[in-house]
């Protein structure tokens, strides 16, 4: 009998106690799968949306938050310059504000409104009536995701009217009547937001902006150049701007801005790794010290000290393998319900997840499954092989 | 000192003496035996006298503080750990006072346990296994776990386990203390049957119905045998 079919028939021996370290590294496992979802999921997510947009590089005029940055000037044509580019096929100045429509209620409701320079690329999918147009006349469209239609139970071809919220406090401005070209959806949106995109002249109108301003210019690169030529482009042809590709956006992020995740998933997981490798060795240690007799005879039957430390090292493969085995459908429900929770914080955008499922993360599990149960081990396994054999036997017989 | 054929086992001046807090205690003092091929020995003595030790040293599973110990001919001080394992798995065979038998395993799996570490293959040690049984006479409890098997058979199939991989020397450490007197007859038995199919038994024993069964009967007091080696 080789040592794992060994060590399978001494954990089925003790089943109830088996079952409890199986539970416990189940319940850890769980855990710990649902840190490494977290720990890269936000990441991983950000960056399937930026990729969803069909852009993969992004030009600021200056750097920081989005409040304190400085708007492009001639937005437009720094726009037209940018598309010339041979590795750029096309570039949308986006301007990004706030607006109030009148509701039902006496209290008017908040809109996000991103605003474009004319072009034909965007960042939503209309799904309902049409998109915007170049047109003179149709200066004043806009399209409205579907929560506001619903709130405002508006459709294509409706008016509304929009007062601007240029800084903290609504506009002084006099509110203008706008039409609703289509109905689309925006891969930015949180569950509760209410959107509309309309074309820089809306905006202008609202807050009195300085024509041809904006906030960024999204830039998607031929797929013969890619991002990165691209980025090289536009940093020769316009020094003075901040271009950054979707990578180093995101590596920006994974650097100062998502790393709090980090830092707290591989908090958590270690505490999960530690209280693993406790519980087991914990129940190994038992186990070996009821059954020393037993391995003292083992050994006088001629039972290597390398057998029998395979026997406890299987052991523990075993535990921690069934229970780690079981912890993954617990860890995607528990991480399916977290990531509910966590995504129904205001602000955060629908098709944002916050634990996300990768290949590299059953890798990583099983690698530190596998830390788990040769640390778990260690201590047994020195028992079993420093185990003096006659001394163990005489002390048997005495006991 | 021996018998007529050539020694398994050779000591000589054996001493063992263990660390105690009071100070050093001798459990062996320069004991000399030698145990012959086919040879059936019996070691007697009161408890506490170091008849245990010397079966521990004679078997490689103690390590003698001075003096020398041959087993067929090979110096036993100079192996490794893993060696003397091998060793004891493949030329000797132990029996326990206390069976020592794996619960989880059936009678059949205790006895090719010994077997399967020295690498037979399964169909040759299910087999062996299965005729060692029987010459015990537990060819019908083959299937049976220790916790369904009376004192005496337990230590029928410890003794069938260790002759599993046809040892020359079994070691047998009070095997019948644990068992009463018809059980332990039943036992002696099997050792006068072992020792009559050539093999070499060493029992160590309190029973001196078990002891007189033996060509030889070595008797100890405080770490040495009595009026030298023989009785």
């Amino acid at each position: 009998m080789r040592a794992l079919a060994f060590a399978w028939r001494s954990l089925l021996r003790r089943g109830g106690r088996s079952a409890l370290g199986i539970v416990g590294i189940a319940a850890a496992g769980a855990l710990m799968f649902d840190m490494l979802l977290l720990s890269r999921g936000l990441l991983v997510s950000v960056r399937e949306l930026l990729d969803a947009f069909g852009f993969d590089v992004r030009v600021l005029a200056s750097e920081g938050i989005p409040q304190s940055r400085l708007p492009i000037e001639h937005a437009l044509e720094t726009a037209r310059a940018l598309s010339a580019l041979p590795e750029v096929a096309s570039a949308v100045p986006f301007r990004i504000g706030e607006a109030e429509v009148a509701a039902d209620s006496d209290r008017p409701d908040e809109v996000a409104l991103f605003a474009v320079g004319a072009t034909t690329r965007r960042i939503w999918t209309v799904v309902d009536g049409r998109d915007l147009s170049g047109r003179e006349d149709d200066a004043l469209d806009v399209v409205v995701n579907h929560r506001l239609a619903e709130r405002m139970n508006a459709g294509p071809g409706t008016s509304l009217e929009l007062r601007g919220r240029c800084s903290a406090t609504p506009s002084i401005l006099p509110p203008i009547t706008v039409r609703i070209a289509g109905v689309a959806t925006f891969p930015f949106d949180s569950g509760a937001q209410l959107t509309m995109a309309s074309r820089f002249e809306v905006l202008d109108r609202l807050c009195e902006r300085p024509a041809g301003e904006a906030d960024l210019i999204m830039v998607a690169s031929r797929p013969e150049s890619g991002p990165d030529a691209a980025v090289d482009a536009i940093r020769k042809a316009r020094p003075d701007l901040y271009t950054f590709s979707n990578d180093e956006v995101i590596e920006r992020f994974e650097r100062v801005g998502f790393s709090y995740f980090r830092q707290i998933s591989t908090a958590l997981a270690i505490v999960t790794l530690s209280f693993g490798i406790v519980l087991i060795t914990v129940l190994l240690t038992v186990s070996v010290n009821q059954r020393l007799g037993e391995i003292a005879a083992l050994r006088a039957i001629g039972f290597s000290r390398h057998r029998m430390a395979a026997d406890v090292l299987w052991e523990s493969a075993l535990l921690v393998g069934i229970g780690g085995l079981a912890a993954i459908p617990l860890g995607m429900a528990l991480s399916i319900w977290l990531d509910a929770i966590l995504r129904s914080l205001p602000g955060v955008p629908a098709t944002l997840h916050f634990f996300v499922f990768e290949p590299r993360v059953l890798w990583l599990y099983a690698g530190l499954l596998t830390g788990v149960a040769l640390g778990a081990a260690i201590y047994p396994m020195w028992l079993v092989t420093r185990l003096p054999i006659a001394g163990t036997l005489r002390r048997e017989f005495v006991s | 000192m021996s018998g007529s054929h050539p020694p398994i086992v050779e000591a000589r001046d054996i001493w063992r003496i263990f660390p105690m807090p009071a100070g050093p205690v001798a459990a062996l003092r320069e004991v000399t035996m030698e145990v012959s091929e086919g040879e059936y020995v019996a070691i007697a003595g009161p408890s506490g006298c170091g008849k245990s030790t010397l079966l521990h040293v004679l078997g490689c599973v103690d390590t003698a503080t001075s003096g020398e110990l041959r087993l067929e001919g090979r110096d036993v001080g100079a192996l490794s750990d893993a060696a003397r394992s091998r060793l004891r798995l493949e030329k000797i065979g132990f029996v326990f006072q206390r069976f020592f038998l794996l619960p989880m395993l059936t009678a059949l799996e205790n006895v090719e346990l010994p077997q399967a570490e020295a690498g037979v293959p399964p169909a040759v040690r299910l087999n062996r296994a299965r005729l060692l049984l029987d010459y015990v006479g537990l060819g019908h409890r083959a299937d049976h776990r220790p916790s369904q098997l009376s004192g005496g058979e337990m230590q029928r199939v410890a003794i069938a386990r260790a002759m599993a991989n046809r040892p020359r020397l079994i070691l047998a450490d009070e095997p019948t203390g644990e068992l009463d007197q018809a059980t332990g007859e039943a036992i002696a038995g099997l050792f006068d049957l072992l020792h009559k199919d050539g093999t070499a038994v060493v029992v160590v024993t309190h029973d001196p119905s078990i002891a007189e069964r033996a060509q030889r009967v070595l008797r100890m007091r405080d770490g040495r045998f009595v009026d030298g080696e023989l009785a």
